[in-house]
Order: C-alpha cells, then sequence, then structure tokens
C-alpha cells in the first residue's frame, strides 16, 4: 500500500491529500516523523505544492457542503491517530456524493470527521476560559497551555480581540510552538523552553486575590467535585492560576 | 490600579464581598457581541473560565459592592441584623480589580451585585459609577451584569442599562405573600416595577437601533432574575407558570432558580438539612422545555399534579401521560413533535432531521445520531420498527426506565442547570 508523507504543515497534508485521491487504490496518509515502514509499503513524500492545496480546498468548499471545509481543518487539527486516513475517506466520500455527504450522520466516515472536529471545536472553546496569563515584567501577558489538540491557531482570533492594544503570548509548551501578538502583529514561532520568566511586581498579588475569589466563591452545602471534575478535567488543571497553591 | 491603601485590605474585602454575592445563581456571559477598541469583548456564546468546588461556572468576577444593607430580610445573608463583618468596595477597586482579573483571562467580565447602603438612589449611583470607570477609564468592553436595586430612582434606573450588557432585579420569593412576610419592606411592586421598565428600555432601544444604527445599545443581553427555591411554600406549578409569564410579559432571557441554602437561622424559614438540589434541577429542566421545546407550563403541571416529578424528568412524565401520541415514526414526525421526545434534544433532533435527508433511518441510526435509546425506544419507531416493550402501559415503561436509571444520573444531570451559556448552544448541551 502507498503511504504519502507529509511535512506536518496543512498545505503539505493537503497536497498528500490530493495525491492519494487521485489513485483508485488504498492509500494511507502519515506525517513524516511518525510514520513506521511497514514490509509492504511504499512512501512517496508529497512534499508540499500550493495548486493542489488550493484544489483540496475547493474540493470540500465547492463540492461539499457549507461546513465540508470546516470539518477537514478541525480534524486535521485534532493530531488523533488516524485523524489523516479519515479525512482522506471523507474526502472520497465527498467527490462521490457531494454536499449530500454531510447529512449522512449516520455514516461511519462521516460521524469520525464530524467527532473529530467537534473534539477540537470544544477544547478549543474551553481554552478561550481556561488561558491564564501572567503579566510579565515588560507587561506582556504570558500563558502557557498544553491542550490535547493543535488548537493554538484557533485561539489566536479570539485574544486578538479581547485584548486590543496589550501584547500577549500564548505558548503552546506541548508542541513547542508559540503564538505571539507584539505591537499589532501576529506571529508564530517555536518556542520549546521559556527563559525564566521574570514577572510584574504586582502579579502574585493579583494570583493570590483570584485564588482567594475562586475558593469563596464555592457554595459549601453544594460541593460536588465529580462534578468539578467533568467541567475542568484533572489533566488541564496544571496551567489553571486558581488550582495551584 | 488597584488601590491598596484601605483600612482593610483588598484580600480580606473580596472575600467578604464574594462570599455575600455567591449565592446568586446567574453566572451567563452570553448574549452580547460587544467589541470594537480598548480592551475587550464579549463573545456571543459565553466563555466559562473555572469551576469552583460545588461545579458551578465561574466566568464573571461576581461581587457586592457592599454587603451592608438597610433590610432585614430573613433568607439573606446580607441582612441588617446578621453582625457578620461588613465591607465596601470603591468603585475604582471594582473597576481595577475586574480590569486585572479580565486580563489574565480568568473572567469574562463583572456581576455586580449590592446590599442597600443609605439608600436605593444612593446604592445605585455607586455602582454605576464603578461600571462607568471601568468602561470610560479602562476602555472596558467585556461583559458587565448590573443589578438594579428595587426603589432607585427611574433615572438611574434607565441608565444601568447603557453600561451593562444585562440587568436584572432578582425576583427571590416566588409570590407576593412570602415576600411580605420574609422580605419586609419588599412587595411584588417594588420588585416588578424596575423588571418592567427595564423591560421597555429594551424594546424601545432595540426598535430605535433598528432604524438607526448608531443609537446606543441597552442590555444587549437583556434582562434576567432569580427565584429561591424551597425557602417558602409555593408549589413547582406556581413557580413555573411564573417563569412562563416572565418570558412572555417581560420578555425575560433567563430565570435561575437557587435552592434555599439555610445560612441564616430564622423562625420564619422551613429546617432544611440541605438545599433541595434536585427540585432546583428539575425547575432548570420544565424552564428548558418552555423555552427551546415549545412546551407550556400547563402541559408540564397541572392543579392536581402541581409538583415535578423527582424521579423522572418532565419530559418523560409529559410523555407518560400521553402515549396515544406515541411512538412517532422517526421518518415522518416533525421536527415539534420529535423535540418531544424523552432522550432526544434539539442537537439529535436536528442531526434526525437532517440525516433522514440523506436516506431513511433504521433504529440502529438513532444511538449514532446521539439519541440517548434507553429513554427514547419507547416513543419512536424508525421505518414502522419499534425497539420497546411489546405492550407500553405507563407502568411498564416506568419499570424500565427506572432499571436502566445509572446510580449516578442524578449527579450527571446537576450539569444541566449550569446557566453560564444559554440559547441554543446551552439548550444543546442541556438536553432533555
Amino acid at each position: 500500500m502507498r503511504t504519502y508523507l507529509y511535512d506536518g504543515t496543512f498545505e503539505s497534508f493537503l497536497t498528500a491529500l490530493s495525491l492519494a485521491l487521485e489513485r483508485d487504490e488504498e492509500c494511507a496518509l502519515a506525517r513524516e516523523a511518525g510514520a513506521e515502514a511497514g514490509l509492504f509499503s511504499e512512501f512517496m513524500n508529497a512534499g508540499t505544492d500550493p495548486a493542489r492545496a488550493a484544489a483540496m480546498r475547493d474540493l470540500f468548499e465547492r463540492r461539499g457542503s457549507g461546513e465540508s471545509w470546516h470539518h477537514a481543518r478541525y480534524a486535521f487539527l485534532s493530531e488523533a491517530a488516524g485523524a489523516e486516513d479519515a479525512v482522506l475517506a471523507y474526502a472520497r466520500l465527498i467527490k462521490e456524493k457531494g454536499r449530500a455527504a454531510d447529512d449522512m450522520l449516520a455514516d461511519g466516515r462521516v460521524k469520525k470527521v464530524h467527532g473529530l472536529s467537534a473534539s477540537v471545536g470544544g477544547e478549543a472553546h474551553m481554552f478561550k476560559g481556561f488561558v491564564r496569563f501572567k503579566e510579565l515584567a515588560d507587561k506582556t501577558l504570558y500563558a502557557k497551555i498544553e491542550p490535547d489538540h493543535n488548537i493554538l491557531p484557533l485561539l489566536t482570533g479570539h485574544f486578538k480581540a479581547r485584548l486590543g492594544e496589550l501584547n500577549w503570548v500564548i505558548h503552546d509548551a506541548r508542541r513547542g510552538r508559540a503564538a505571539l501578538y507584539l505591537n499589532g502583529g501576529l506571529v508564530y514561532a517555536p518556542l520549546t523552553q521559556a527563559k525564566a520568566l521574570e514577572f510584574d511586581g504586582k502579579e502574585g498579588q493579583v494570583q493570590a486575590l483570584w485564588r482567594h475569589f475562586f475558593k469563596t466563591a464555592a457554595i459549601k452545602e453544594r460541593t460536588n467535585p465529580e462534578l468539578q471534575r467533568q467541567n475542568v478535567p484533572l489533566k488541564y488543571r496544571k496551567n489553571l492560576t486558581e488550582f495551584g497553591d | 490600579m488597584v488601590c491598596y491603601t484601605f483600612y482593610m485590605d483588598l484580600q480580606q474585602k473580596l472575600e467578604i464581598l464574594a462570599d455575600s454575592a455567591k449565592y446568586d445563581a446567574s453566572c451567563a456571559s452570553s448574549g452580547s457581541n460587544r467589541g470594537g477598541r480598548g480592551t475587550g469583548a464579549a463573545h456571543q456564546s459565553g466563555v466559562c473560565h473555572s469551576w469552583t468546588a460545588d461545579g458551578r461556572c465561574v466566568s464573571l468576577l461576581k461581587i457586592l459592592m457592599t454587603n451592608e444593607c438597610v433590610y432585614d430580610c430573613a433568607y439573606c445573608v446580607n441582612r441588617r441584623s446578621n453582625d457578620a463583618p461588613k465591607a465596601i468596595l470603591t468603585p475604582d477597586e471594582i473597576a481595577g480589580l475586574t480590569f486585572e482579573f479580565y486580563k489574565r483571562n480568568y473572567i469574562e467580565g463583572l456581576f455586580l451585585s449590592s446590599g442597600i447602603v443609605v439608600s436605593p438612589d444612593r446604592t445605585m449611583e455607586l455602582m454605576l459609577e464603578a461600571v462607568r470607570k471601568l468602561r470610560e477609564n479602562f476602555h472596558f468592553n467585556g461583559y458587565v451584569h448590573m443589578k438594579v436595586i428595587p426603589g432607585a430612582d427611574q433615572r438611574l434606573i434607565d441608565q444601568a442599562g447603557l453600561w451593562a450588557d444585562r440587568v436584572s432585579v432578582n425576583i427571590e420569593l416566588p409570590s407576593d405573600k412570602s415576600l411580605r412576610l420574609l422580605a419586609p419592606g419588599k412587595t411584588k411592586d417594588t420588585v416588578l416595577t424596575p423588571m418592567n421598565r427595564l423591560a421597555q428600555q429594551i424594546a424601545a432601544h432595540k426598535d430605535e437601533r433598528r432604524s438607526i444604527k448608531s443609537s446606543p445599545a441597552y442590555a444587549p443581553a437583556g434582562q434576567s432574575t432569580q427565584l429561591i427555591i424551597g425557602a417558602t411554600p409555593e408549589t413547582d406549578r406556581e413557580i413555573i407558570k411564573l417563569s412562563e409569564a416572565l418570558y412572555g410579559k417581560m420578555a425575560l432571557k433567563r430565570v435561575y432558580y437557587s435552592a434555599f441554602v439555610p445560612v441564616m437561622k430564622d423562625s420564619r424559614l422551613p429546617a432544611l438539612r440541605e438545599p433541595p438540589l434536585l427540585r432546583e434541577h428539575r425547575l432548570y429542566q420544565a424552564d428548558w422545555l418552555l423555552r427551546f421545546y415549545g412546551f407550556t407550563a400547563d402541559e408540564l403541571l397541572d392543579a392536581e399534579h402541581p409538583q415535578l416529578d423527582l424521579s423522572f424528568d418532565p419530559k418523560t412524565v409529559w410523555a407518560l401521560n400521553n402515549l396515544d401520541k406515541f411512538p412517532l415514526e422517526v421518518n415522518k414526525a416533525s421536527y415539534e413533535e420529535i423535540l418531544r421526545v424523552p432522550g432526544i434534544g434539539v442537537t439529535s433532533a436536528r442531526r434526525i432531521l437532517r440525516a433522514r435527508r440523506a436516506g431513511p433511518l433504521k433504529l440502529d441510526d438513532l444511538k449514532k445520531l446521539g439519541v440517548v435509546m434507553k429513554r427514547a425506544m419507547y416513543f419512536v419507531t424508525a421505518g414502522g420498527r419499534y425497539g420497546g416493550i411489546k405492550k407500553e402501559t405507563q407502568e411498564a415503561i416506568k419499570v424500565k426506565l427506572l432499571e436502566h436509571k445509572n446510580p449516578n444520573n442524578q449527579l450527571d444531570l446537576f450539569g444541566q442547570g449550569e446557566p453560564a451559556k444559554e440559547g441554543l448552544e446551552a439548550a444543546v448541551t442541556g438536553q432533555l
């Protein structure tokens, strides 16, 4: 079976997808770094071809329904095992059925991609609430996140609208990448380890006030840690100021 | 910025004033779309930032300006005769604290309530001053929910909606009789008058904005209120009828239900061992049925059955009492009919309508669409096939439904009262 390798970027993934769609026999898609050579597999580097990537976007946007492109993109950002092949199967279905594909909600191929997309959208929404900034000495706001999915690109628009002219950095420590919004411009950059951060003098006090508020706001007679756990999964708590000491 | 030079340090004040504000159930930050220059933007669907140990969402800095109060309402922790420590935050402190929290993304904005200090007018003036400072000095475009103080001058009440995204007056006790008994100084009219005024203002500004886009928004996230459950003898029927009227006549966005927590001992109050949380939950479910599922209060409760069933959710109870309308064929029934099936919520009803365009649905497909089949199976057919028991008597279905009930079910369901999100997105998470 032929496996098309992409370099981790969405554009390269779309290139690989386009190559795979052209072949009638079964193909697979895999990220370069993660692919393991099987005995009978044949690997091809997809590279990045902007024309092919644009053609794929066209397929989802024009042939598919109004939401196909959204689901394909979000499913890709899930970085879940099997997401690439799920999008490939979904793309094949859209090629065949057109806009009706997204109505086939009980079909495994559609359900899988819609499910991944919902999971990414859900985590992105949660992190609009879970990002916690700390003010650095130079007044830049810095937040560390470790989400399951690659949601950083889905957060930047929200915080740009929210924080106005303030400078901020959101650091996805799990993927070693950061979005930096400095002096009105947004850039993404690799960031593996932040230098020892120097915080604003008032930062500790504000954090303490917040923790006090958070503790006080709970009604003792209604204590329900199970419900709290459902809403704030333990895995997210280490970067939440109110759950630290 | 935050000023630390007052006689009581800010941390202590915050603790006292957050502690007194926490019994207000509202924490929604949705329904507004503020933005533009400055800092902050309100998010249409609302954002929860954290959840406290009681599992309630934190989305706003919910505080009282002061817990001092000239009133002596029996149910209220801030009653005059409670000699717990009193504190007051200045407008600058409130604005500064909100901004510091907001900037760090702890919160969506401010929820400002207050005890009555000096007079309703003076209290309202100070609260308006805090919110004005936040908007003007900090150029804050985040969410603000402001309580309106009953008895305050109409001129002041009118201003509230110009600064805030949401305004509210808490009814607290669901009848005039209970108000007179437990809240001396308050009557139905003192509460309903400002509420009515706000409703008129909201409607008038909305109208004006239709023709003149540049005219100011007035409480764009609308008006809400809260009812305390279990402190007084009103039945669920009286409560749900009241809510129905508030949604209809006052165009309220939300009615919140707050299970009475007996923080104060008083001979006029019932001696509850714990807050009636399950009852509160059932009321939220019934409320959802009014707002998103097309039910009327009379369909859910009548004079002979004035209380919601604690063992079954109100939609299931309605369906069991109306078995002649079931089973429904999911390939043919209308959206409105499908919404009335237990185990089918807004999302799964929409999915059914969409998926059946692509081809006829089988029973097996329903589960994949998110239908809770263990409840829905008694009420639907798909392609003529029925998965329920043969002889669908009310009692037989009840027994089966109870068998399926997971022992933790009630706990899981409490999430549904989650008031942070509203509108359809909330209906989707709070499915029945």
